[in-house]
């Protein structure tokens, strides 16, 4: 397969020079706070890494428009993966969601989000009316339905809530009237109380009483918040230097490379690094978002803005996670935070952008 | 246009999206408005925080100050004392290491479990400790073994360690564990539950001298309170030294001289108040206060009838017998009831307020002259003097030779005892004196007390001709090889002449086939006055009861030597121990001899 010439000049480089640069920053971050493990996390990060870009020219090499067609059967696939290592866990304990290739492991869950955009992609492409209607809501819904429900039950609070946020996404952009807006305030109120009283386990409660009052449980889900918070809290503007930080360095501070890696960066480069950080992922956000209007199609459209809602809500989840504003969930910062099935899809859902802006004049 | 189809109208779901990164972006500038909150407004706050989050403060216990005899012999050492814990997280084998350190330590296998049991709750590389107050030669074994045991560990601190034993021993006090209250009052202090502070003696009195500061090491610890690093912020500052005028040898001898036999010796030196030894029997070994009783030992030793934790030197109160007739001898002088010259006639007994009185030397003892009454200790004659004096001048006179009040010794517990009077008695229990009870006081009976120590400051004042001391027990801090003699002020108005009459009996007493005559060492001019007394204060008298023992004589000497230029006082008194002149006398006669040998060279 080869590409055009004219495709070539039409990626998106400077979004892939954020991307790289949000990458490499947290190749020394992972670095920093995890050089003292027996694992040399940074070392798998590269290689992930090297996965991810791979991965991206895999989805680059292939129009989306075909991408889209064929993504009902990727869909059925992922929910028989989903199914089937839900069923394997139920068999062999503490496996849960992750499929093993070798030396690296898979969250399936991470990839049913890619899938899902372009599921929805295609099913809102046809629909061109200026309101969403209740078939194609319902349709929707069903279809993330399944994956969702099997995500949840796994438990994945995290992921299912980012599949919730591309679900949503693509309801705002279909136009959501101010009654459907009010019935979904009303089933989510009473999936809610439902959820409270009979779904969620104890420590997922935990970490939401926590986060209205976190000194309430300074031992449990309360003292990574605020472990947390004092990492960030005592970097001050400049911050305690690289590979410095008390906080991170004597492991108070939990999950330091993975979930919890921007609170390294905050005790260790300050304000200074927060606001660099911030500022790299606004320039990012604002490349994905507005690369709308490059979109040749309404399916472009959606992916184009799936994609981006699925990186903005999980950074936006993180770093207000992190500082105590919302509850401890398992989101990990994009392109930052060590993990590979997270990286993978993040940089998918990349290459799905760069894919249909490179493809934005039609007889190609 | 014929393209218009090609591309279709996209403009409401691209604006929708557009809206969408709008409200994304504010939130991000809420997010960076928040950070800002945290990272620059609150820095102070958190960065407090991490700081306590990484240190710990480790205290470094210092070592009390060491106290000194006045010839710089050690009495309080400290001796470092071992502590063996266990670390459970290097135990790799718990079936197969726990009897073994049993084995080792000696210890059942049962309490070292219930001892690890009682801490499970400590995180696993927190030390328990199993054994401590070791001394270093029961660690060598361990030390030894060292490689064999990496789940053991010694530390080692400063422990009190009086090397004498019980030399000293209510001189120097014992300590005890700072209660909580005592260490909520103190704040200053920064002492620490477990810290121990003196209970009695000097190790009370100069508890603030003798406590050292406590260094503190500051500790970078992990999440896990694993220790990474150390930086040692304080040195321990041990406490200050204090040098006692006590002289170890003299102190060793009045004990060894004590014996089994409860009571007191006091030698002091009349010049200055220099107190050499003050042995009081029975003894205690305040080792044991540290090193902890068992608790069937500390029933023991606190039901003791003999109470052995009392200083019967300072505290101990008794009737003084006929060494009160020093104190008539001088009153009754110098207020001019008799002369040198005035004469009674003892012939054994005398009819006083219509009861017979005896004398103790039943044949009597002829013509006596106040010299010759005191020399031979004749009741008859004081009889007469008291009859003369009158209870409330007696009192005066006792008062003004120091009696019924406290000498000044500089470690807590003094005793005042006690001078009756008229007027006491009529508050005390509120009935008129009878004239008759001023005969018993005048021969040192009745309701008298006094306390060896008071007895020896008398003494010291005799010898001095009238100039008081202040018995002490502490060389000057800023000179510690001297104290400044007593001052002009601190002279009684009693005239010279008269003690030279006293001293004159006293001499003759110990010299010239007196009754202190035991008291007599070759070539050492000393004078004394021995006292024997029947009578017990009530309180004593409950105690002989509880303890079943028969209530026989209390036996006193006191003197000093030489006759001119005094150098030492000495006052024996041994409880039920017979007559002055037979024990008591010999026992002082001991004291001098070695002092003779120490000094006189």
């Amino acid at each position: 397969m080869m590409f055009d010439r004219r495709l070539i000049q039409e990626i998106d480089w400077v979004l892939i020079g954020l991307v790289l640069l949000l990458t490499f920053l947290g190749v020394l971050f992972i670095y920093s706070s995890s050089h003292f493990l027996p694992k040399s996390y940074y070392l798998r990060q590269l290689v992930w890494v090297g996965i991810s870009l791979f991965a991206v020219f895999l989805v680059v090499a292939v129009d989306y428009k075909f991408l889209v067609s064929f993504s009902i059967y990727l869909y059925f696939l992922i929910v028989a993966v989903l199914a089937g290592s839900l069923a394997f866990a139920r068999l062999v304990a503490g496996t849960k969601s992750w499929v093993k290739f070798g030396l690296f492991q898979v969250q399936p869950s991470e990839l049913a989000k890619v899938v899902m955009i372009l599921v929805l992609a295609r099913l809102f492409a046809e629909y061109k009316g200026r309101y969403l209607n209740t078939p194609s809501t319902a349709l929707a819904l069903l279809l993330a339905g399944v994956p969702l429900f099997l995500i949840v039950i796994q438990p994945d609070l995290g992921t299912a809530l980012t599949f919730l946020a591309i679900l949503g996404g693509a309801f705002i952009l279909a136009g959501l009237k101010k009654k459907t807006i009010l019935l979904f305030l009303v089933v989510s109120l009473v999936v809610g109380v439902v959820g409270w009283n009979f779904a969620l386990k104890d420590y997922q409660k935990k970490r939401l009483t926590t986060l209205l009052n976190p000194g309430q449980d300074l031992r449990g889900s309360g003292y990574q918040i605020m472990q947390s918070k004092i990492a960030i809290g005592s970097g001050g503007l400049t911050g305690k230097g690289f590979m410095k930080g008390s906080q991170s360095q004597l492991r108070f501070l939990p999950a330091r490379h993975t979930d919890f890696i921007f609170s390294v960066i905050g005790e260790e480069f300050g304000f200074l690094g927060v606001f660099i950080i911030l500022l790299i992922y606004f320039l990012m956000l604002a490349r994905m978002f507005l690369s709308v209007a490059k979109a040749r199609d309404r399916a472009g459209v959606y992916i184009i803005f799936m994609a981006s809602m699925l990186i903005a809500f999980q950074f936006l989840i993180n770093v207000l996670m992190i500082i105590g504003l919302f509850p401890v969930t398992g989101v990990p910062l994009p392109f930052v935070s060590y993990g590979g099935s997270s990286l993978i899809s993040n940089y998918v859902a990349c290459g799905l952008i760069l894919n249909v802006k490179m493809r934005r004049f039609a007889n190609v | 246009m014929p393209g218009d189809k090609i591309y279709e109208d996209l403009t409401i779901i691209v604006r929708r999206a557009n809206a969408v990164f709008r409200a994304v972006a504010i939130l991000v500038l809420l997010c960076l408005c928040y950070y800002w909150k945290v990272q620059i407004l609150d820095y102070k706050k958190y960065w407090g925080l991490a700081e306590a989050n990484r240190t710990r403060t480790r205290v470094v216990s210092a070592p009390r100050g060491l106290v000194r005899d006045r010839n710089g012999e050690l009495l309080a050492d400290n001796q470092a004392s071992f502590k063996v814990s266990l670390i459970r997280d290097n135990v790799k084998n718990a079936a197969a290491s726990y009897p073994a350190i049993s084995k080792l330590l000696g210890i059942s296998e049962g309490e070292l479990r219930s001892r690890i049991e009682r801490y499970k709750n400590l995180p696993p590389f927190e030390p328990v400790i199993i054994k401590d107050g070791l001394a270093p030669e029961e660690i060598a074994p361990i030390e030894g073994r060292r490689l064999e045991f990496p789940e053991l560990e010694v530390a080692a601190e400063p422990k009190r360690f009086y090397p004498k034993k019980t030399t000293a021993a209510h001189i120097l006090g014992y300590l005890q564990e700072r209660s909580s209250e005592e260490i909520r009052d103190n704040p200053g202090r920064g002492a620490r539950l477990g810290d121990m502070g003196g209970r009695a003696g000097i190790e009370r009195q100069y508890d603030d001298r003798l406590t050292g500061t406590d260094g503190a090491i500051l500790e970078i610890v992990d999440s896990l309170g694993r220790k990474r690093s150390e930086q040692v912020t304080q040195d321990p500052a041990p406490g200050q030294e204090i040098h006692l005028t006590i002289d170890a040898r003299l102190q060793a001898r009045a004990e060894e001289l004590l014996g089994e036999k409860e009571g007191a010796i006091v030698a002091l030196d009349p010049s200055t108040g220099e107190i050499l030894a003050m042995a009081s029997s029975p003894r205690f070994d305040p080792n044991r206060f540290i090193t902890r009783f068992t608790p069937e030992e500390w029933v023991q030793f606190i039901n003791d009838p003999a109470s052995p934790l009392e200083n019967r030197a300072a505290r101990g109160l008794y009737s003084p017998g006929s060494i009160f007739k020093i104190v008539m001898a001088l009153t009754g002088l110098d207020l001019g009831y008799v002369t040198d010259q005035t004469t009674v006639y003892c012939n054994g007994s005398i009819q006083i307020y219509g009861t017979s009185r005896a004398c103790w030397f039943a044949p009597g003892h002829g013509s006596m002259n106040l010299v010759n009454a005191i020399k031979n200790s004749c009741n008859i004659y004081f009889y007469t003097l008291g009859r003369q004096m009158g209870i409330d001048t007696i009192a005066k006179g006792a008062e003004e030779l120091g009696l019924g009040r406290k000498t000044g010794l500089d470690i807590p517990g003094e005793k005042e005892g006690l001078v009756p009077s008229s007027e006491w008695k009529m508050k005390a229990l509120k009935t008129p004196w009878f004239p008759g009870e001023t005969i018993s006081v005048a021969i040192g009976q009745g309701q008298l007390q006094v306390t060896p120590l008071q007895i020896a400051a008398l003494t010291a004042m005799v010898a001095n001709r009238g100039t008081r001391i202040v018995p002490h027990l502490v060389l000057d801090p800023t000179n510690p090889k001297t104290t400044s003699p007593p001052d002009a002020a601190a002279l009684s108005p009693f005239k010279r002449s008269t003690f030279e009459s006293v001293i004159e009996g006293m001499w003759r007493s110990v010299n010239d086939h007196g009754t202190g005559q035991g008291a007599r060492v070759e070539g050492l001019n000393a004078c004394g006055k021995t006292g024997s007394t029947q009578l017990v204060s009530r309180e004593r008298a409950k105690m002989l009861a509880r303890a079943g023992k028969p209530i026989k004589t209390h036996s006193w000497f006191t003197g000093f030597a030489p006759r001119v230029n005094p150098r030492i006082v000495v006052t024996v008194l041994i409880e039920y121990g017979g007559g002055g002149g037979a024990v008591a006398g010999p026992v002082a006669g001991q004291m001098f001899s070695l002092w003779k040998d120490i000094y006189k060279k």
